[in-house]
């Protein structure tokens, strides 16, 4: 089956005052249509960049892509124009947020947004007559129209009442129903991908649930392919498939969840699957991971995470590890494994 | 709480302040050193006459007394009298004050409709060449006294393109519309005269234009300022990342976020400019407010002064509640708050 998604060698830098950042060195990705992919890493690593490299929406400067490429359906990204990225958001993307309070309009009702959501998105670029021309029975039928979209798509996502609270303002909303509300935007005009950055982070843990559940059924009732991101090895365990673990701007496993979870290669990931608190923390704590994620701006040489892995070996230092496949859909990049395994 | 409640809230707010307002008026104008009187009556003046002009007056009266009937005064439509002109103050400022409200008025549409697109063009073009330009031009139109671009547009619009006439609010052979609301460019309207609405429209451009330049360039800055500052808000990427174009985004999703702080500008821009107005007013040869009030003031002539300071108080409160209004109609959460 064709890519969906193809990230290839991508690497970015930001231009800063203290230096040049190296914030991506060569991510690969792919993804398939269906894929439910997590994307882990500590915070700095880099996965929201990747995410964000996707729709281009990468503030430019100060960020700069200097090598590699993402295609989408066969389709070159970094190549397009402006106003053609806009019309492939609106025909193929939907994104959500971190945080639900900071991402919607707070002088818009919720029905001005949505209604939007679904007329820009149905519209695949093209204009949208404005809500000016309302005294024109077609644009009000169009409207009217979408309107009813709207309310669906806030069943659709268990926002109840739709139909009465479409008129009200985000502030009259909770938290985790502001998400459904964002998720209600990203869904309004069947995105082929739906990326979500982060999505449970700013909730609390029970709302956590109820929106990781949420996603769940959309992906099994809509067929959704979903790009998760997250530091939380919990959220990646219980909503996806397969999981890409990064590592200051680098991919550095990638394999299905419960491969992952039982036979983790790369040094990292297995710090990473340690460091999750476990039930039983009476006898030795938390652990972490020892060192610091390393300076973007003058990154170690070699395998970035060598000055924090206690199997590091001399080549660690000089030579940059490829992914190489260590077991069924399970690549690592890492020379501990030979590379014909 | 809706917006009828809201607004019901912030006019009984007023009666407070115009009492504040009233009893600082009066105590300003009564404790001022100096007196009043005696510039009035002349240096001649024995001092039976002036006793004669205190009692007329009544300022032979104790001060809560004079309060007293200067407040009932004030209810009833009598704002007292000129000490020199021996005029009601109140027609007088009925007649001096449209001019200056309709001068006024006209440089803050003005300064409001240049000003906001050029903020927007600037935050658009952020720290590129439109946004330079318009920011040099800011700073041109703040730095430059007004009474000095006054004149330069007077010798260049007035006397070498003969484009604008120089002065005053109508031609000496015009005659001013019927008065309903002593804009001469309301009246003619009414009166469907468009040929004096165009000839006074012909004479309000100039001044109004430059009155409104320092408002123009603070217009301008604070709506760069608040329309990058909205430009960096989360819904701003997740509403590109969704597909809404670019230009729906600024023009109705951004602009309203950043119209909050532009409306608080605009409105003390609307306060300063009529206060202000009295530069332009002297090299227009204006008719308005600011010459009565200047002479006034010269003269300790304290009816007309606290009369002006009343009328200013309750413009200010009028503005301040539009402003209000304005609020509560673009941000929810102020009106339900």
């Amino acid at each position: 089956m064709a890519d969906l998604l193809n990230i290839e060698d991508l690497h970015l830098e930001f231009h800063t005052y203290d230096g040049v950042a190296k914030v991506l060195a060569g991510v690969d990705l792919k993804m398939q249509r269906g894929d439910v992919l997590g994307l882990v890493g500590e915070t700095g690593c880099g996965k929201s960049m990747t995410a964000l490299s996707v729709p281009r929406l990468i503030p430019m400067p100060p960020g700069k892509i200097t090598e590699g490429r993402v295609t989408f359906d066969g389709e070159d990204i970094l190549s397009k124009s402006e106003s053609e990225m806009e019309s492939f958001r609106a025909s193929h993307l939907g994104m959500i947020f971190q945080d639900p309070v900071t991402n919607l309009n707070p002088l818009f009702t919720i029905r001005e947004q949505l209604v939007d959501a679904v007329l820009y998105q149905q519209a695949r670029g093209q204009r949208v007559p404005g809500r000016w021309k309302g005294f024109l029975p077609s644009v009000r039928q169009l409207r009217s129209e979408a309107q009813e979209r709207a309310v669906e798509l806030m069943r659709l996502t268990g926002i109840p009442d739709g139909d009465k609270r479409i008129f009200e303002y985000p502030h009259q909303f909770s938290g985790g129903m502001r998400q459904r509300v964002l998720i209600a935007m990203a869904l309004a005009g069947d995105p082929d991908l739906l990326i979500a950055d982060e999505p449970t982070t700013a909730l609390d843990v029970t709302i956590q649930a109820q929106i990781l559940r949420l996603i769940r059924s959309l992906v099994k009732q809509l067929g959704l392919t979903v790009l998760l991101i997250t530091h939380n090895l919990g959220v990646v365990a219980r909503s996806c498939e397969r999981v890409a673990v990064m590592y200051s701007g680098r991919v550095v496993e990638e394999s299905p969840v419960r491969e992952l979870f039982k036979n983790p290669k790369h040094p990292y990931t297995r710090g990473l699957i340690n460091a999750v608190p476990q039930k039983d923390v009476s006898r030795g704590g938390l652990i972490g991971i020892p060192g610091m994620i390393p300076n973007l701006i003058n990154p170690p040489a070699g395998c970035r995470f060598h000055p924090r892995c206690e199997q590091a070996m001399e080549i660690c230092r000089r030579q940059v590890p490829a992914a190489i496949a260590v077991g069924a859909e399970h690549k690592a990049s890492c020379f501990l494994y030979p590379e014909d395994a | 709480m809706n917006l009828r409640f809201y607004l019901l809230r912030r006019i009984a707010l007023i009666v407070p302040t115009l009492i504040g307002l009233s009893i600082l008026t009066f105590s300003i104008a009564r404790l001022v050193p100096g007196d009043p009187v005696g510039l009035a009556a002349g240096p001649q003046a024995t001092e039976e006459i002036k006793e004669a002009l205190r009692r007329e007056f009544g300022l032979d009266q104790p001060l809560p007394v004079q309060y007293i009937n200067y407040m009932s005064g004030l209810f009833r439509g009598d704002w007292g009298q000129s000490l020199y002109t021996r005029r009601d103050v109140l027609p007088d400022l009925r007649t001096f004050w449209p001019a200056t409200l309709e001068l006024t008025t006209i440089a803050v549409i003005i300064a409001t409709l240049l000003g906001v697109p050029a903020g927007v063009i600037s935050a658009m073009y952020r720290n590129r060449l439109p946004d330079h330009i318009a920011r040099i031009l800011s700073l041109f139109f703040v730095s430059f006294p007004a009474f000095w671009l006054a004149m330069i547009f007077q010798t260049w619009f007035g006397r070498d393109l003969g484009m604008f006439p120089i002065n005053k609010r109508l031609p000496v052979l015009v005659a001013p519309p019927p008065t309903t609301t002593g804009l001469f460019l309301i009246d003619s309207l009414i009166q469907l005269d468009f040929e004096t609405f165009f000839i006074s429209l012909k004479h309000i451009f100039i001044p109004s234009l430059v009155l409104s330049f320092s408002a123009f360039a603070s217009i301008t800055r604070i709506t760069r300022a608040s329309m990058v500052e909205a430009l960096e808000k989360d819904f701003v990427r997740m509403e590109r990342a969704i597909g809404i174009p670019y230009r729906i985004i600024i023009f109705k999703y951004v602009l309203r976020n950043a119209f909050i702080a532009t409306i608080t500008v605009i409105s003390l821009n609307f306060g300063w400019l009529m206060a202000g107005a009295i530069l332009i007013e002297t090299i227009f040869d204006w008719p308005g407010l600011g010459l009565y009030a200047v002479h006034a003031s010269l003269s300790l002539d304290f009816q007309p002064i606290m009369g002006i300071a009343f009328l200013y108080g309750v413009v200010f409160s009028l503005i301040n509640i539009l402003t209000d209004m304005v609020y509560g109609i673009l941000d929810p959460r102020i009106r339900y708050g």
